[in-house]
């Protein structure tokens, strides 16, 4: 298999100086947004410049955040043009905002490269419209099912919520107020909820024909070493599928990587330097077999924060608090984990608490291709992203 | 008030905590240092201590790569929270539990330094062992350059839950979250006072 190396490619830079837990790039726009303190910035992904930012919501660190998937195709057309991102916060609530200016709106989400001097009423453009109370201690994660129907949030206090988003009606179209209900409380975990993820999906993918089940699987790994599966049954109950051990030593991170066709799920656990990776099986029995299919290679010397799994490409990337940024590929005829590129110090004397897949929509990219980069957030509160290059 | 868990901690005198400067100018045995305790006991462990952990932090940005007894002087003389002494004095603190990998003598530019603190609470109980964990992670984290990463954990058998503290001291969020804790941060920098 040919090498592939990582290239600085920008850099994206922070207001402050102070370290940022997460970037998360919107699900198809040229958006992405990072947490940092109590606040978000939002990122153009065209020129890596600063779009805008959430101000004010939050009395505590906002620890993670997530951009809600537009509705399903199928729904009305002008429910798209609403951007909404959910914050979760140490202050142990969820915030929703929405993203208003329909004016604003048009000029620097769009692909072409335009100078966004609007400048000064950043702030303004988004509304912090709701807030998601329910959890005892801080928000650590937190998720939204393809649809965007469900967000999953977690907690030190253990426990898992999942919430509904109600749209009404379609064609009430001023339906300003929100409107989300607690559908589930999930309390199996017995130590702290670090992570939840709901499976990806694609198009290629297979409806779940199980009866019992709806198609979207929900993960959490936690401070007791397991890490659950969980999906909604016929009467909309929130069920425990599936427990995966075998990471001792504790730790955190893991996130549901996606869905290759055909294959099954792969999510990646992490623990302080060893990992599993672990395809479903897909069974519809009341239990789903889970099975470890593949170990990264231990590379780290300190724990690793943050793994993400590409969709497009199938690499694996990881991040930690030893400063390191490693690709990783499977090797189509063994099937075991190679280490393909690694970069030390990748923030410099800084921690890695993050990295995700990110598509690129900069000028570098040639017209017409697809291509992924990859971005690192760090303790020095820059965000960082690295262009993947195959085959040199 | 929460109950005092252990009245009568062993307490070392100042003069007998290990430095470097005493060490340099000469081993200490002979009968001077048993006069030490009054020659010292004016609360020296606000003034002396202060005075030359400001030297020692000089010297970390300096020629000399940090070792054992820099890091030793930046956590001694915090204070513990129920006794009016501080970690060194009452030997949570002690310096043959404090480890740096590598070694000041292989370390080349500016990779990473870790620093591995074992703490011995007190008593075997001690309700408290997390904030003293979290007020040595916090100095240490504080004073040191950004290459520096700090492991801080109970020393084995030394205390009663020690799996549960040093999961929850070797937990980044946990830790970051606590510092945005008013009680909790009003605590660590009434501790860390008698570090400046």
């Amino acid at each position: 298999m040919p090498p592939i190396s990582l290239h600085p490619l920008a850099t994206f830079t922070p207001d402050l100086y102070t370290r940022a837990w997460q970037s998360t790039p919107h699900p198809y726009l040229p958006l992405l947004a990072t947490t940092h303190d109590k606040t978000v910035t939002v990122f153009s992904l065209v020129d890596f410049s600063k779009h805008s930012s959430l101000t004010g919501g939050h009395s505590r660190s906002i620890r993670s955040c997530a951009w809600q998937p537009s509705p399903s195709s199928s729904s009305s057309q002008s429910n798209q043009s609403k951007l909404r991102l959910v914050t979760g916060s140490f202050d142990s609530t969820a915030g929703i905002w929405t993203y208003n200016p329909s004016a604003a709106l048009e000029k620097p989400i769009t692909t072409t490269n335009k100078d966004d001097d609007g400048g000064g009423e950043d702030e303004e453009e988004w509304e912090f419209t709701l807030v998601l109370e329910g959890h005892e201690n801080e928000l650590k994660s937190l998720s939204f099912s393809p649809s965007g129907q469900y967000l999953a949030t977690c907690s030190r206090d253990k426990s898992i919520w999942i919430w509904e988003h109600l749209t009404g009606s379609e064609d009430d179209e001023e339906e300003e107020e929100e409107d989300w209900e607690t559908v589930a409380v999930l309390n199996e975990h017995d130590g702290d909820v670090k992570t939840v993820a709901f499976a990806p999906q694609f198009p290629t993918e297979k409806k779940h024909n199980g009866r019992r089940y709806g198609s979207d699987v929900l993960a959490s790994g936690s401070y007791d070493d397991t890490v659950r599966m969980w999906r909604e049954d016929q009467d909309g109950e929130w069920t425990c599928v599936g427990v995966l051990g075998g990471h001792e030593g504790t730790r955190k991170r893991r996130r549901m990587g996606g869905m290759k066709r055909g294959r099954g799920e792969r999510g990646i656990g992490g623990i302080g330097g060893r990992w599993g990776g672990i395809p479903n099986t897909m069974r519809r029995s009341l239990r789903e077999e889970w099975e470890c299919k593949g170990e990264l290679p231990k590379v780290h010397t300190r724990e690793i924060y943050s793994v993400a799994w590409s969709g497009r490409t199938g690499l694996v990337a990881t991040g930690g608090g030893d400063g390191m940024v490693v690709v990783y590929e499977e090797d189509g005829e063994t099937g075991r984990w190679e280490v393909k590129a690694r970069v030390e110090m990748a923030h410099g004397p800084y921690e890695i608490n993050h990295v995700v897949w990110c598509r690129r929509f900069d000028k570098g990219v040639m017209e017409g291709r697809e291509e992924e980069m990859l971005v690192t957030t760090g303790d020095d509160g820059v965000v960082r992203a690295w262009e993947v290059r195959m085959g040199e | 008030m929460r109950e005092v868990e252990n009245a009568n901690p062993t307490i070392l005198n100042v003069s007998q905590l290990p430095s470097r400067s005493r060490k340099a100018t000469k081993p200490r045995q002979g009968p001077d240092s048993k006069c030490d305790h009054i020659v010292y006991s004016k609360r020296p462990w606000l003034c002396e201590s202060s005075s030359s952990e400001e030297e020692d932090l000089e010297e970390e940005y300096g020629e000399d790569p940090v070792d054992a007894q820099d890091i030793y002087d930046l956590i001694s003389p915090i204070s513990d929270p129920e006794h009016p002494h501080t970690l060194g004095q009452l030997s949570v603190v002690r310096l043959p539990d404090i480890h740096l990998t590598p070694p000041p003598a292989e370390r080349r530019g500016h990779s990473l330094v870790t620093v591995t603190v074992d703490l011995t609470p007190t008593i075997n109980h001690c309700s408290l062992a997390t904030v003293i964990g979290l007020a040595v992670r916090c100095r240490l984290e504080q004073a040191l350059p950004p290459n520096y990463r700090v492991d801080v954990r109970m020393k084995d058998g030394s205390h009663a839950q020690d799996d549960q503290v040093n999961k929850q001291l070797g937990d980044k969020e946990r830790v970051a979250a606590a510092l945005e804790n008013d009680t909790l941060k009003g605590m660590l920098d009434k501790m860390l006072e008698t570090c400046v």
